[in-house]
């Protein structure tokens, strides 16, 4: 007797099956890594002031990517604010999220990125050699861990109408003429406003520059020695107590980065220190206030010299990426002349590269008000200057301690205590 | 009827009937009490396993670890703790905790008693006014947090324009930018948000009390506010207990309102032990510090824990 054809699945059946369908289901994870060029690659930058710098790398770079390789470019924007670290955190803690980002605070997580040194030597060789500030950042054990993209220059923000009334003609070139000029421009209705509250960039912008031209580092070079503890601390911290009671908003004491820009656009400031983004939304918004806003390097300090904290963009490539390599040729690609200069330029040189080719070029020149922040890089340091920029400056940098040192002088602690507590804590971090 | 007819329908009730009493069998077991209740509970612990125990087990692992992100975790022991123990800020963030959760829990429940005894009269727009008053728990926190950015703004914001357009001030104070005003503020916007949740369910309390034992009471000679101090409170007693407890843990915890607000400046004045926490594990990457702040906030959410349970018991 015929036996009748078996019409259910064996166990050995449906398991062959299973694995069948898992191996097609799995498929394209395993051709991503197989194939010599992955589908999509995926970048994570915080989104820009400047509207139409992402633009510019939507509508031209990417699909001038797709088009030269056949990868698509994921733009991941990340909102600005704050929140870009906690993510970056984050996905480096999940090994997951984006090919390669601008990797803000990188000090935390250095061990994730590959070596990128031969690109970035590649683009200093070709675009006029990189300002030597940045390698303290860019380079961790003679290895370059992320390409500087640009920085985002911050300067005295000032309404120029405001100082001529006051009759300021020129922009204060010591911090005690700033005081000067701040104690006649408060008595006219106009403060300063100075953050000194928990940001990331505006309160450092211009306490970190104060201490160092009176001659202050938090550190000293090898990051080993507490530097702080000085009677020219004691100098500096007295100094801005006075210049916050006699010359700023009250308020101020404790902003976060958004505050002073709405502050100064709603013309209750006559001064901050801010990157260019108050100009830009002046000049979007405010068209009458945008012609009275001018920008002035930081005044000099009781040493002679002035001083800037530059707020770096650098990107680096994640290694637990699916393929690295894809995305360092994307970076490489990027940092070429023939991309970088015009996705600088779209712009409007709200990001100053770092690189010695973009000192004079042309594009300084379209808005002349723009050009400090050029000059910035002349004098910019990174807040963990002298010292390395490693954990535990990002240490100091996340628990606010130099910035809570002033803001504790100028909500009434005495110099002695606000500079020992700071001391105290630099000492536990640096441990 | 006919002999096949009746044959065909004995095969389908005896069918049926075979099928009832296996079906009945399994619903038997599952009606038995100690497995229904496991069958009901599964689903809602393994929820619970996967999205707070574990990351709250993963917590108290890295709180016993130095432990930086992308690096490798080294043992440290009470390391943590100790480091906390030495740290001014954390016990500054301790000491804020305790007053933000202290003044608002306080505020909330007045506030909210007195939001549930006006709710419980009957007015014109009874309704509408109801449903406005919920808002402030509807809008999320970070949304109407910008607002109130706005609203404490030095120049513009409303309760200093309002200062200066009624004559009170000639200029209001800065809400955010003295240590004690920055306090004010945060509580007072936690109190704001979290006044209906107490509103809403005291009223709820209100209305299971009888109307009899408020006649009765006004019989005996009870006026009102006797009559509020001896039947309206006792019978509230138990929801305001309840709430209180939920609030103090909500509030304890609270972390989005501070940092969009202040960020926990100025000078620390406002760090609250959840913002110290994710200031030092997410910005600063020291997630093993960063877990121990997180993990000192477990005794006092375990202490109120079993007040409310031994609470819920004794009822």
């Amino acid at each position: 007797m015929a036996q009748p054809a078996k019409s259910k699945t064996g166990r050995r059946d449906f398991l062959k099956l299973t694995a069948g369908a898992a191996g097609i289901a799995g498929a394209p994870w395993i051709a991503r890594n197989v194939q010599a060029k992955p589908t999509t690659i995926t970048f994570a930058r915080e989104s820009s002031y400047v509207k139409n710098f992402d633009e510019h790398f939507q509508k031209v770079l990417v699909p001038a990517y797709q088009k030269a390789t056949g990868i698509k470019i994921e733009y991941q924007i990340q909102a600005a604010g704050g929140g870009a670290v906690p993510q970056l955190v984050s996905m480096v803690e999940n090994k997951s999220g984006a090919d390669l980002a601008w990797v803000q605070q990188e000090w935390l997580y250095r061990d994730a990125l590959v070596d990128v040194s031969d690109i970035a030597e590649a683009v200093g060789k070709e675009q006029g050699g990189w300002y030597d500030e940045i390698k303290n950042l860019s380079v961790d054990n003679g290895k370059w861990k992320s390409v500087p993209q640009a920085n985002i220059g911050q300067v005295m923000v000032y309404r120029k109408d405001w100082f001529d009334e006051a009759g300021i003609k020129h922009f204060p070139e010591t911090w005690d003429e700033f005081l000067e000029a701040g104690i006649k421009l408060k008595a006219k209705g106009h403060p300063y406003g100075m953050s000194m509250g928990h940001g990331f960039a505006d309160n450092y912008s211009w306490l970190y520059p104060l201490l160092w031209s009176y001659g202050v580092t938090v550190m000293d070079k090898a990051g080993k020695k507490v530097a702080l503890d000085t009677s020219e601390t004691a100098k500096a911290v007295d100094f801005v107590r006075k210049l916050y009671k006699e010359a700023c908003i009250e308020d101020c004491v404790g902003w976060l980065d958004p505050h002073n820009n709405k502050a100064f656009l709603t013309s209750q400031i006559s001064c901050t220190n801010n990157a260019y983004s108050i100009m830009v939304s002046a000049k979007r918004d405010l068209p009458e206030m945008g012609k009275v806003i001018d920008h002035a390097l930081n005044p000099k300090g009781p040493n002679g010299q002035r001083y800037h904290s530059l707020v770096p963009v650098t990107h680096g490539v994640f290694a637990y990426g699916p393929d690295p390599q894809a995305a360092k040729d994307f970076l490489r690609w990027i940092m070429d002349p023939k991309q970088y200069r015009p996705w600088i330029a779209s712009g409007d040189m709200y990001f100053a590269p770092y690189l010695h080719a973009f000192d004079k070029i042309p594009e300084w020149d379209i808005e002349p008000r723009v050009k400090p922040f050029q000059k910035v890089l002349e004098t910019g340091k990174l807040t963990s200057w002298p010292a390395p920029a490693n954990r535990a400056h990002g240490a100091v940098i996340n628990r606010w301690v130099v910035i809570d040192m002033f803001s504790k002088a100028c909500t009434g602690a005495p110099t002695k205590i606000v500079i020992a507590e700071a001391v105290a804590q630099l000492k536990q971090i640096y441990g | 009827m006919s002999p096949i007819v009746e044959a065909s329908r004995a095969s389908t009730l005896e069918a049926r009937a075979y099928r009832r009493v296996g079906f009945g069998r399994l619903r038997e077991f599952v009606e038995r009490e100690s497995v229904f209740s496991w069958l009901i509970l599964t689903p809602p612990v393994l929820f619970l396993l996967a999205f707070l125990g574990y990351p709250f087990f993963y917590g108290v692992y890295l709180s016993f670890f130095r432990r930086e992100v992308a690096g490798p975790a080294t043992f440290v022991g009470l390391g943590n703790f100790v480091t906390l123990a030495n740290d001014p800020i954390f016990w500054q963030s301790v000491g804020n905790t305790i007053k933000f959760t202290g003044a608002a829990t306080l505020l909330k429940a007045f506030g909210g008693l007195g939001m549930a005894l006006v709710m419980n009269q009957n007015f014109k727009f009874k309704a509408i006014t109801r449903a406005m008053l919920l808002l402030p728990f509807i809008v999320p926190t970070v949304l109407s947090t910008v607002a109130w950015q706005w609203i404490f703004d030095p120049g513009l914001g409303l309760f200093n324009r309002l200062l200066v357009v009624s004559g009170l001030a000639t200029t209001g104070p800065s809400w955010l930018g003295t240590p004690s005003m920055a306090m004010v503020s945060i509580i007072m916007v936690n109190t704001w948000r979290g006044l209906p949740f107490f509103g809403i369910s005291i009223l709820a309390g209100l209305q299971t009390i009888p109307v009899e034992q408020h006649e009765s009471a006004t019989i005996d000679g009870a006026g009102t506010w006797d009559r509020f101090r001896h039947v309206t409170l006792p019978s509230l007693l138990p929801v305001i207990f309840i709430v209180t407890t939920f609030s103090i843990i909500l509030t304890f915890f609270d972390f989005q309102l501070v940092y969009v607000l202040t960020g926990g400046g100025p000078a620390n004045s406002t760090h609250l032990m959840a913002t110290y926490a994710y200031s030092l594990s997410m910005g600063a990457g020291q997630m093993g510090l960063g877990s121990a702040v997180a993990l000192s906030m477990v005794p006092v959410l375990g202490l109120l824990l079993v007040l409310l349970t031994y609470y819920v018991r004794k009822d």
